[in-house]
């Protein structure tokens, strides 16, 4: 048996390009003939390219996590898997079934959870939405009325199981959906920013259950935007940017790339944007990010440096003089938020 | 590359998982249907209140004693009115109801964030819509049923005719009436938006289709365009059927021509179905809010 639950080869999607939304042509598309054929020329119609040929070959057991700014193409890569989409071109098979060709044998091998809370229905309880998904994929009634059971047990939704889902918290809801992709014990998992909008403690207890997942067999493709959730839960990362995988890795050789760096944070207050080109112009400074704290004027930036020791003296003095109060500084070791950056040039939340 | 296996309690999508699944559609549907309590508005008040407007202007014509009915009976062959306008706005209301929730299922789905958790179970993408439309139909039947008894109690109209012909009738124009509206469905899945389409649908059929007032008044040429369209047909064998003692005869032929009606639009609407799944594979549609 091969030990690949996933695998992709030069997967492309193409879109057409919106009229101004920025989406740029592609000019190697074919022509399209527009218009009467014989009397019309040939005109290329603009195509907006999202995923740029991923290869991915993610293996049974493993939580595999796709990394990338909006606009990378994470979801688009797991809209193919999951065969909402067709890819434009390349091929990708899932526990073996081709995406395209054996489309409902895919969807049998999988569970997937995309757009979290929104993927149930709101005026239906907690247990009729699982009784209704178990229908859907052929659970036979008396398995899935005691599926349905373990799950909401499992959930913790016990008590609240026969409410409608409109009372519940955002966290209930996920973990409705998460329970909802478990309800034909699939093979493999596919989550789509299982996070996304949770408090921290349900974000924990997810990630906790998510571990939990793996360790009974499941193979688990993860997107993110959060760095920690993806370093803490993945035994391997892809890091997606403009629909292509540029590094593939563990997370630990990952942020053995950059280890030879050191990563400069400050926090400080009276950030404006002619800063920014200020510090890059510092001898030894390779890049600089900033992050807004919550909504005071608090700023967190983040600088990567050869030698942090020698840039130290100059960053000061390009803060200094511009109503910049400096709050903290701390030199730290990369995280994977730094390789990420640092193989982008942007932070993963741009 | 080999596949690990499926848990045997995932049961295969043969016809009895199928047809459990289908179920599962209609009592999810009919579940949140009833959750809304506006329902009771639209099975009760709407059918009654709807009609009076077209009743009352008939009154005036024909004068409250009635005198002026003579050339109403000389043009229809009835002289309950009152009748002859609830029948022919219920189908009106029927065909407007459907594009409506049955053309708008998908879409309604699509917005809630739901039909891609649908679209990705082994389930038939096709039982969605059709699970959706019974749920639809049943309250359509409690509707008429209603409005019929409002009238009758009401407005002491008289349903000389049969129930069970008048239910044949509806059987009859089931496959045209839903046909149009999975069509309908299909084309607002891609263009996201159709208000107007429905507006200009529901404008033909009540301006051409003798909702109101019988073909034999309209131009020739819109007697001709009202021959194509099966609610013509729909109304004018449910005048028959539920208002006339003309039995069988009454409807035969529109019944026969609502069974061709219904066999082009029930081909037409799974037809275009099929087109729009298969482009919503290629352009993300059915993520596209």
């Amino acid at each position: 048996m091969s030990d690949l639950a996933i695998e992709a080869r030069e997967l492309v999607k193409q879109f057409p390009a919106r009229p101004g939304t920025g989406d740029k042509p592609k000019e190697e598309q074919p022509a399209r003939k527009r218009g009467f054929r014989l009397f019309v020329k040939k005109e290329p119609k603009p195509m907006f390219t999202a995923v740029n040929g991923v290869d991915l070959e993610i293996q049974r057991g493993e939580i595999f996590g796709l990394l990338g700014p909006n606009g990378a193409g994470k979801s688009t890569t797991i809209r193919m898997l999951c065969t909402l989409l067709e890819p434009t071109s390349g091929t990708a098979r899932v526990n073996g079934f081709d995406v395209v060709k054996q489309a409902n044998e895919v969807r049998r091998n999988l569970g997937t959870l995309l757009a979290g809370e929104r993927s149930i229905y709101w005026k239906l309880s907690g247990r009729e939405n699982l009784e209704y998904f178990a229908a859907l994929y052929h659970i036979p009634p008396a398995i899935a009325k005691k599926r349905v059971g373990e799950l909401i047990e499992r959930m913790e939704l016990k008590e609240r199981a026969n409410e409608l889902v409109e009372k519940y918290s955002t966290g209930m809801r996920q973990r409705v959906a998460i329970a909802k992709a478990l309800l034909s014990r699939p093979p493999i998992l596919l989550l789509d920013e299982p996070t996304l909008g949770l408090d921290p403690q349900a974000a924990r207890n997810l990630r906790e259950l998510i571990a939990s997942l793996k360790s009974e067999g499941h193979t688990i493709l993860l997107t993110t935007h959060y760095m920690e959730e993806a370093d803490q839960l993945s035994d391997r990362i892809g890091i997606i940017d403009a629909g292509r995988v540029i590094a593939l890795d563990t997370p630990a050789a990952l942020k053995r790339r950059i280890d030879q760096k050191e990563v400069i944070r400050l926090e400080l207050t009276g950030w404006h944007a002619d800063l920014s080109d200020r510090l890059k112009n510092v001898d030894g400074i390779e890049s600089v990010t900033t992050r807004q704290q919550g909504e005071a004027d608090l700023w967190e930036v983040n600088m990567q440096a050869q030698n942090s020791r020698a840039a130290l003296p100059r960053i000061v003095e390009a803060l200094s003089g511009n109503g910049t109060r400096l709050v903290n500084m701390n030199i730290v070791k990369p995280s994977l938020e730094d390789v990420f950056i640092h193989l982008t040039g942007k932070a993963l939340r741009d | 590359m080999s596949q690990l296996s499926v848990p045997s309690s995932l049961g295969r999508p043969g016809a009895l998982g199928g047809l459990r699944a289908t179920w599962a559609v209609i009592r999810r549907e009919w579940t949140i249907f009833i959750r809304y309590p506006s329902w009771i508005i639209s099975m009760f008040i709407w059918p009654i209140i709807f009609p009076l407007g077209y009743i009352f202007t008939a009154r005036a014509l024909s004068g409250v004693d009635g005198s002026g009915l003579a050339t109403f009976q000389q043009n229809t062959g009835l002289t309950e009115y009152v009748g002859y306008m609830a029948v022919g706005t219920m189908i009106w209301m029927w065909q407007n109801i459907v594009l409506w929730q049955v053309g708008y299922a998908l879409r309604n789905e699509q917005m809630r964030g739901t039909l891609e958790s649908n679209w990705l179970s082994p389930t038939a993408r096709f039982s969605y819509l059709f699970g959706a439309s019974v749920p639809q139909l049943i309250s359509v039947l409690m509707l008429m049923t209603v409005a019929g008894l409002e009238y009758a109690l009401l407005f002491g109209v008289k349903f000389h005719g049969s129930l069970w012909l008048a239910a044949l009738v509806m059987l009859a124009a089931v496959p045209s009436v839903y046909g149009l509206g999975f069509a309908f469905a299909s084309v607002v899945i891609t263009a996201k938006e159709a208000n107007a389409f429905v507006f200009l649908a529901r404008g033909i059929v009540m301006v051409f289709c003798g909702v109101t007032y019988p073909l034999a008044i309209q131009p020739q040429w819109m007697q001709d365009v009202a021959a194509w369209l099966p609610q013509t047909y729909v109304i004018h064998a449910m005048r028959s059927a539920a208002l006339s003692t003309d039995g069988w005869a009454g409807i035969a032929r529109d019944l026969g021509m609502l069974l061709l009606f219904g066999l082009f639009w029930l081909a037409a609407g799974y037809a275009l179905f099929l087109w729009m799944e298969r482009r919503a594979r290629v352009t993300g549609a059915i993520g596209q809010y």
